[in-house]
């Protein structure tokens, strides 16, 4: 019996433990499942689209730093993680966030 | 790529764990060596060729090493003949534009310092028979590429990593806390180091007659909280990702704003670079046996060189100079004073030389470096304090708590305690609490626009 215990409890432990990397799967999927947007509502402008493979933009790096605003563009519910930082960051500050506003 | 960024986080690493982990033990070296080009090659397309370049030619010396066991003159030969190559490498792409003035220097490839130092632990280990050379050629080049430590340390010594290169155990119960440290590192760096080093911007940004002496401290102590948790954070990345894949990589920081003394501080601070300068410079120079003089020239040698590993600008120079003599100082003469010292005398001590310390890392040239420390000191007549800093020096208050109580040991002594009398509360609430910083960290990265880190530059 309290072997039996020690296992679930061990079970128990793992399956907290894996939360987070199945949290960073799950959003891989979404970002998979999703389809692009073009624009934002919410900070009025355009998203970037994923860039087409170029050899000489491979070279140079910025095909790379292309892929990267695009994921961080098209990241899963995008303004909600924006919410999220923007209320951390006044518990962080408390409320004197002002001029780190455009940070 | 940068650990901290979406795209390492939530595409590069989860796909590599899977590949890890699902094409089974025969192929995990090769995926990992794979993802370890793709990681570099992602920042650095061109210079890449030059690490392969770096690892074949390492490699090569590591296997004429082997064959020419018997002869000593053969084996200094290609012992100094790596040593050439590596230092030589390094030298063109760091230095040139130190030592030539005049020459424009050519771009700093990505970790460079980092690896070279490992090439170099693995040909002297091998040429000191520490360790027979590796004949594979994938577990060499996955020594070198490997990517948790690849770009910013901590610096590997061949010895500790050579048996886990074959034969290492993976668990889930390790690859959870690989993860949740991995998390405790991207928060130091994301919520502590970025934020907390928006203070030091503003009042780097501001003219010298500006600035208020508290405002001066207040700001270089945010500098000082900064670099901690950038370096320590990415250093905790590293070991964390290590862990994910079986790997166990030796701790690079152990509370370094607790110590007692500043030899002490360089024992709890970057440990893995110097223990690198212990073992292959300062002990080859034949250490302390020789004498007082040998043993002040030993130590000047190696605070030049570990000051000039930081950069190629004299001011890093001249801060790892500074360490080396107050060091010496205190081995030659404080070493036995400082015990009659009250503990927290001591503890001020390390500080005040630390903090000075980042003065000087920070500001590239000698007139800033003294306007600067003029401030500090009152000596240029600025004010002590005015009223609109309080207000800025206020909003920082809470973050600069947070930051202090996360350079001292206690948290994770209570955690210990905790642990041993309540095992399941303390699973719960420790789980609870990454899932927490998981949640904040995503709301960071996608908010935040690329951000790199300071160890960067090295």
């Amino acid at each position: 019996m309290k072997k039996s215990n020690r296992n679930n409890y061990d079970i128990i432990e793992n399956i907290m433990g894996m939360i987070p990397f199945l949290f960073i799967l799950t959003m891989l999927i979404f970002h998979l499942i999703i389809p692009a947007k073009t624009f934002s509502t919410a900070e009025m402008r355009y998203l970037v689209q994923l860039p087409s493979f170029n050899i000489e933009k491979v070279l140079n790096g910025s095909y790379g730093t292309r892929v990267e605003s695009y994921f961080s563009d098209q990241f899963p519910f995008r303004n909600f993680w924006v919410g999220v930082q923007a209320v951390s960051n006044n518990v962080l500050f408390k409320g004197f966030n002002s001029f780190n506003a455009e940070k | 790529m940068v650990f901290s960024s979406l795209f390492f986080t939530f595409i590069f690493l989860p796909v590599t764990v899977l590949l890890y982990y699902l094409l089974g033990k025969n192929l995990r070296n090769i995926v990992l060596l794979i993802a370890s080009l793709f990681f570099y090659a992602w920042g650095e397309p061109v210079y890449i060729l030059l690490m392969c370049g770096s690892i074949i030619i390492n490699f090569c010396i590591g296997i004429l090493l082997g064959r020419y066991d018997t002869s000593r003159l053969i084996r200094k030969l290609i012992l100094i003949l790596g040593l050439v190559v590596n230092l030589g490498c390094l030298a063109y792409f760091k230095y040139l534009g130190m030592i030539i003035s005049t020459i424009e220097s050519p771009v700093l490839p990505i970790g460079i310092s980092f690896y070279t130092f490992q090439a170099l632990s693995y040909v002297i280990d091998i040429y000191r028979r520490k360790n027979t050379p590796q004949k594979s050629f994938v577990l060499f080049a996955l020594y070198i590429t490997m990517f948790p430590q690849l770009v910013a340390g901590p610096i590997v010594n061949y010895n500790d990593i050579e048996l886990q290169l074959t034969d290492r155990s993976m668990n889930i119960k390790e690859f959870c806390s690989g993860m949740r440290r991995f998390l405790c590192g991207l928060a130091k760096k994301i919520l502590l180091a970025n934020n907390i080093g928006l203070l030091w911007y503003e009042v780097k940004g501001m003219s010298v007659m500006e600035v208020s002496i508290l405002m001066a401290w207040a700001g270089i102590v945010a500098f000082t909280l900064q670099i901690y948790f950038d370096f320590s954070g990415y250093s905790d990345m590293a070991i964390g990702l290590g862990k994910m894949f079986g790997f166990h990589l030796k701790e690079n920081f152990r509370y370094p704003y607790t110590s007692q003394s500043i030899s002490e501080f360089w024992r709890r601070w970057h440990i893995s670079l110097g223990l690198w300068f212990k073992e292959y410079v300062y002990i080859s120079l034949g250490g302390s046996r020789n004498g007082k003089w040998k043993l002040i020239r030993n130590m000047f040698i190696v605070w030049f060189l570990t000051g000039l590993w930081h950069g190629a600008s004299w001011n890093f120079v001249i801060w790892g100079i500074y360490f080396g003599t107050i060091i010496l100082i205190e081995k030659l003469f404080l070493q036995k004073r400082m015990i009659n010292w009250p503990k927290s005398v001591r503890h001020i001590y390390s500080l005040f030389f630390v903090i000075i310390g980042w003065v000087i890392f920070e500001f590239t040239n000698l007139t800033e470096i003294f306007a600067f420390l003029r401030i500090m000191f009152g000596i240029g007549g600025n004010p002590f304090v005015n009223s609109q800093e309080i207000v800025k020096i206020r909003s920082y208050a809470f973050l600069f708590i947070i930051c202090i109580i996360a350079a001292l040991p206690w948290v994770n002594k209570m955690a210990l305690i905790f642990k041993r009398n309540r095992r399941a509360i303390y699973t719960l609430a420790v789980n609870l609490y990454y899932c927490v910083l998981m949640f904040l960290l995503t709301g960071y990265m996608v908010s935040s626009t690329y951000n790199p880190f300071i160890y960067y530059r090295f």
